[in-house]
């Protein structure tokens, strides 16, 4: 690729440069790119608890959504123990915590539905409307 | 934090599988189905905190959420599944302007977030490259003792998670086992039958299936 360089250069120097340094971020992944990869999980989470209709699926999507915030903590704890600003390892037991709300959480949730399937006979959410109106 | 090397590989191979995954658990017609891309998803985001230096928060996380989390899910699909959703005679998504509001916002949230780390990351401190990182790591493992087959090095970090967690997160460590206490209760109380319920409450059942009152009353 070296050789082509020149040519290229001349052509879209703004563009060349660029991207070089996406290779850059390609080849060394660094914090943002767990940044941003946890707020595309984060993302999908949210867009499955607003748009599907089974609330087990919901419940999913939720724990989707708890594990991006995790893997954030995580790669905050790594980069602060790598730059040595902050305590580096409050981020893992804060983790620690998040897995035993969410493990709380997918109990008490499910034993929800499974009251609710035995009263309704259903799992739809736009059936489950008794406080809505 | 800059990975190099057979870790970056890794990392694309896992975020790409875990978002991969986490797209089909949304998008999954069978709920099974769903648990299962939800089961990978977590797996490779395991295998990110393992390239992140977390290897107890892997190590929890594959045993508690996919060891028990997920069983749980399972077991409650196998007793609710309708069977409905999977024949193609029910819809799996909401209506259709819910879903496009949900969506168009969904994607106004991700441009938001991705313009947020664009902006903000600048701002952060990095006084790195990769090459001062990879000398950085070797030195640290120098320092570190070697293993039983002498191959490898045995880091201190679960060690002083596990310490940490019993000195300055003490008190939340107690909470959350409140808490545990607090929902294994709940979920008992909440998933009896209405013959389990009277029978605590140390009530006939005859009484609440048969409401009239025996003769001669």
């Amino acid at each position: 690729m070296n050789y082509l360089t020149p040519v290229f250069g001349l052509l879209f120097q703004e563009t060349n440069s660029r991207v070089s340094a996406a290779l850059e971020g390609i080849k060394h992944p660094d914090l943002s790119k767990f940044l941003v990869i946890a707020a595309i999980l984060f993302i999908i989470g949210v867009a499955g608890v607003l748009t599907r209709r089974n609330i087990i699926v919901i419940f999913m999507s939720i724990e989707l959504i708890l594990n991006a915030a995790n893997l954030n903590f995580i790669a905050f704890s790594r980069y602060l123990q790598d730059t040595a600003i902050g305590s580096p390892l409050s981020g893992q037991v804060f983790t620690v915590f998040v897995i035993v709300v969410a493990a709380a959480e997918a109990a008490i949730g499910l034993g929800i539905v499974i009251a609710l399937y035995r009263n309704r006979e259903t799992i739809w959410i736009d059936e489950i409307d008794l406080l809505k109106w | 934090m800059i990975l190099s090397g057979w870790e970056s590989v890794f990392f694309w191979i896992f975020s790409i599988a875990a978002i991969v995954a986490g797209l089909l658990t949304v998008m999954a017609r069978n709920a099974v189905h769903s648990a299962l891309f939800l089961i990978s998803s977590l797996v490779s985001i395991a295998a990110l905190f393992i390239l992140l230096g977390a290897e107890f928060i892997a190590g929890v996380q594959i045993l508690v959420y996919v060891g028990g989390v997920m069983v749980l899910f399972l077991f409650v699909i196998m007793l609710v599944n309708v069977g409905a959703e999977e024949e193609g005679r029910a819809a799996i998504f909401n209506r259709t302007p819910q879903v496009a509001a949900a969506l168009i916002f969904s994607l106004l949230l991700v441009l938001g977030l991705l313009l947020a780390i664009n902006r903000g990351y600048k701002g952060l401190p990095k006084a790195e490259t990769p090459e001062t990182v990879v000398a950085n790591r070797e030195a640290q493992q120098q320092t570190l003792p070697p293993n039983a087959t002498g191959v490898s090095r045995l880091t201190s970090d679960t060690q002083r998670v596990g310490s940490s967690l019993y000195s300055y997160a003490a008190l939340p460590f107690e909470i959350a086992s409140v808490l545990l206490l607090v929902a294994i209760i709940g979920s008992v109380m909440l998933a009896r039958t209405l013959k389990q319920e009277l029978a605590a409450d140390d009530v006939d059942p005859e009484i609440v299936s048969n409401p009239t009152p025996p003769a001669g009353n």
